[in-house]
């Protein structure tokens, strides 16, 4: 037996040398830890358990039947993260540099699979070549049946992509097919096709950075939600952000006691909003004021500006939180701000976290580019969205709501269950100026003095309409509130709304404008 | 109109005569009616082409600081070869009723002003060129 159990524990101590010594140096030096300290940093100390670390491959094209492949180039498992169980595998680029083929792909499966039965998050580190190409079709085959599982297992688990390597091809859509996607900067890569081929075809020379890095996608193309300096912080803020999710769509998302006074006044709100209305402001001081001691964690920070996504506590239970910022393109929604709205919506839908709207917004952007990038099929995804969800929607008016903005923006009609308003807020179908002009045309056209005609006409209606009274007259707004209770209303709001039970007609699947 | 079918049943063969009863009043596919040719309309003039502005050249090595939505530049707060940081206001441009503050991305000097105050600017317009 003892022979035995050398020999069992010879394998092992093999296998968990990963690519060797040499190459552990290697990632080292460009800044990465190897997927197995990537794993132990995720977890809660001594919690991790390796599942298929015997897994070997089966080709025997080109020379691979020779070719060693310690744990078969990616490590699985489960372990605890703040004691709540998580599954997840991590790609070991010092083994034949990470690359996926058919066993490898089979371990990634089985993690996924396990974690959709037991209802848990799947959390995957991504450091690979891509493909192996010496097992063909097999490498294929294996991918598709990550972007199945990946798919399928959607809106039940939380997944979680994190990029801390090369990710190029095909291997790029199973974290597109994610929940959220993390990327360390300067080491993370992700595209389609790579520099090479754009060379080869298009004659365009661009670097790996500049064309697929971790700026690149958190910033122009929206790929990536989040970036971080180095894989120790990129894994920290994913156990931040696995604190906000549930462990699957039939839990709530986790409460966690507060030392905030839930019954806290914050007096600052009260003089926030700027006296004159084409003054901008930042909708980033208002949420932190009402979150639990201030903190918030921003979904997408770099992409459309001029929206707010985050996720926050308030009186310990996570809300997701979308916000128009004035700061930026005067709080706009344009395509990029209606895509990252709305994406952030369903993902709190689908796991069951309240959504806390905070309006101020001036319309659609005007203007071609808009209109003929397709403004209408993207606003429409916002709009659907909202519409769609049925977890607890509250609407906090602060300053502007005019037109199909202010609908867009989850008003009453579109489902929001109690409607906010400050005393700021300027809820009608469009701004002072253009509803004069029109509305009084006459009026100022037949007066001797056209201009102060005018100029009356804007303040009357200003006085009249731009308010949240008339909105309130109607029902439309629930109730019209201090701006230093606000935080105080939205926990009791919140808390009577925990009930909630809304049912979607029974179909196959709503038919969402993509 | 009669249809005669064949019909087998165990082995046993049967012929079957099947006649389509017309009512009254039943439907009768209408006849298309052959349109009239749409009278060809005079293409409109093309409008004149706008004048376009002249071409902001940013100089070489400089980076251009783009209008985000179009709109009226209210104030320029900087002129050419001031040095900026990242972060500091270049200019207020007016857009969608709101005074927007445009900011430097980068540290660096000004290396050219592209617009004047009053000035009707679009999206992506150059505004200012740091180098």
């Amino acid at each position: 037996m003892s022979e035995k159990l050398e020999l069992l524990r010879a394998i092992r101590e093999k296998i968990e040398e990963s690519g060797g010594a040499k190459r552990i140096a290697k990632q080292h030096e460009t800044g990465k830890l190897t997927a197995r300290e990537r794993l132990l940093l995720l977890f809660d100390e001594s919690s991790f358990v390796e599942i298929d670390a015997f897994v070997k491959h089966r080709c025997v094209n080109f020379g691979m039947e020779t070719m060693e492949s310690p744990a078969e180039g990616v490590v699985t498992g489960y372990g605890k993260v703040n004691g709540r169980l998580v599954y997840a595998y991590a790609q070991d680029f010092t083994v034949i540099g990470g690359s996926l083929g058919e066993m490898h792909a089979n371990k990634i499966c089985k993690v996924l699979d396990l974690a959709g039965k037991m209802g848990a998050p799947v959390v995957g580190m991504n450091d690979s070549g891509g493909a192996r190409i010496q097992e063909g079709v097999d490498a294929l085959s294996g991918y598709g049946k990550i972007f199945y599982r990946n798919s399928i297992m959607s809106g039940v688990i939380p997944q979680i992509s994190v990029i801390m390597g090369p990710c190029a091809g095909g291997a790029v859509y199973s974290p597109a097919l994610t929940d959220f996607i993390f990327m360390v900067d300067k080491t993370a890569n992700m595209f389609i096709t790579g520099p090479q081929v754009i060379k080869a075809v298009t004659g365009e020379e661009v670097s790996s950075e500049a064309l697929g890095g971790a700026m690149t996608h958190n910033t122009v193309s929206g790929v990536a939600q989040f970036i971080a300096p180095n894989d120790q912080s990129c894994i920290s803020e994913v156990r931040r952000l696995l604190d906000f999710l549930p462990s699957n769509n039939l839990e709530p998302a986790p409460a966690y006691e507060t030392a905030d006074d839930m019954n806290r006044v914050c007096a600052e709100l009260n003089s926030i909003i700027p006296p004159e209305s084409n003054k901008a402001y930042d909708m980033k001081d208002i949420i932190k004021n009402i979150a639990d001691d201030g903190e918030i964690m921003e979904v997408s920070t770099h992409y459309a500006l001029n929206i707010i996504t985050c996720f926050m506590r308030i009186n310990g239970k996570p809300v997701g939180v979308i916000a128009n910022q004035p700061k930026v393109m005067a709080g706009c929604l344009d395509i990029n701000a209606s895509d990252k709205a709305a994406r952030f919506i369903r993902t709190c839908d689908c796991f069951n976290i309240p959504i806390l709207n905070l309006v101020d917004v001036p319309g659609f952007l005007p203007g071609t580019s808009q209109e003929h990038g397709g403004i209408i099929r993207h606003g429409a995804k916002m709009l659907y969205a909202y519409c769609e969800a049925t977890v607890p929607k509250i609407t906090v008016i602060t300053r502007k709501a005019y037109g199909g903005a202010y609908l867009a923006m989850c008003s009453k009609d579109l489902g929001a269950d109690i409607v906010f308003a400050w005393p700021s807020a300027e809820i009608a179908v469009m701004g002072p100026e253009g509803a004069a002009n029109i509305i009084f045309r006459n009026d100022i056209q037949n007066s001797a003095d056209p201009i102060s005609t005018r100029r009356e006409m804007i303040g009357s209606y200003t006085r009249e309409f731009a308010t949240p009274y008339k909105a309130a007259e109607r029902g439309f707004v629930d109730d019209i509130i201090e701006p230093a209770h606000t935080r105080l209303r939205l926990i009791d709001a919140f808390d009577m709304l925990t009930t909630k039970r809304e049912k979607l007609p029974a179909k196959k699947h709503g038919n969402i404008p993509l | 109109m009669i249809k005669k079918y064949n019909v087998t049943v165990n082995g046993k063969s049967y012929e079957v005569e099947v006649e389509e009863i017309k009512q009254a009043g039943a439907y009768t596919p209408p006849v298309p009616v052959p349109r009239a040719a749409p009278a060809v309309q005079a293409a409109p003039a093309k409008p004149a082409a706008p004048i376009a502005p002249p071409p902001a050249a940013v100089p070489e090595g400089a980076s251009a600081v783009k209008a985000p939505m179009p709109g009226t530049i209210m104030s320029v707060k900087v002129n050419a070869g001031d040095t900026v940081k990242r972060g500091d206001d270049l200019l207020i441009l007016e857009a969608m009723k709101m005074e927007n503050e445009i900011k430097a991305d980068r540290d660096g000097t000004v290396a050219a002003v592209h617009v004047t105050q009053g000035a009707s600017v679009n999206t992506g317009d150059t505004l200012i060129s740091i180098g």
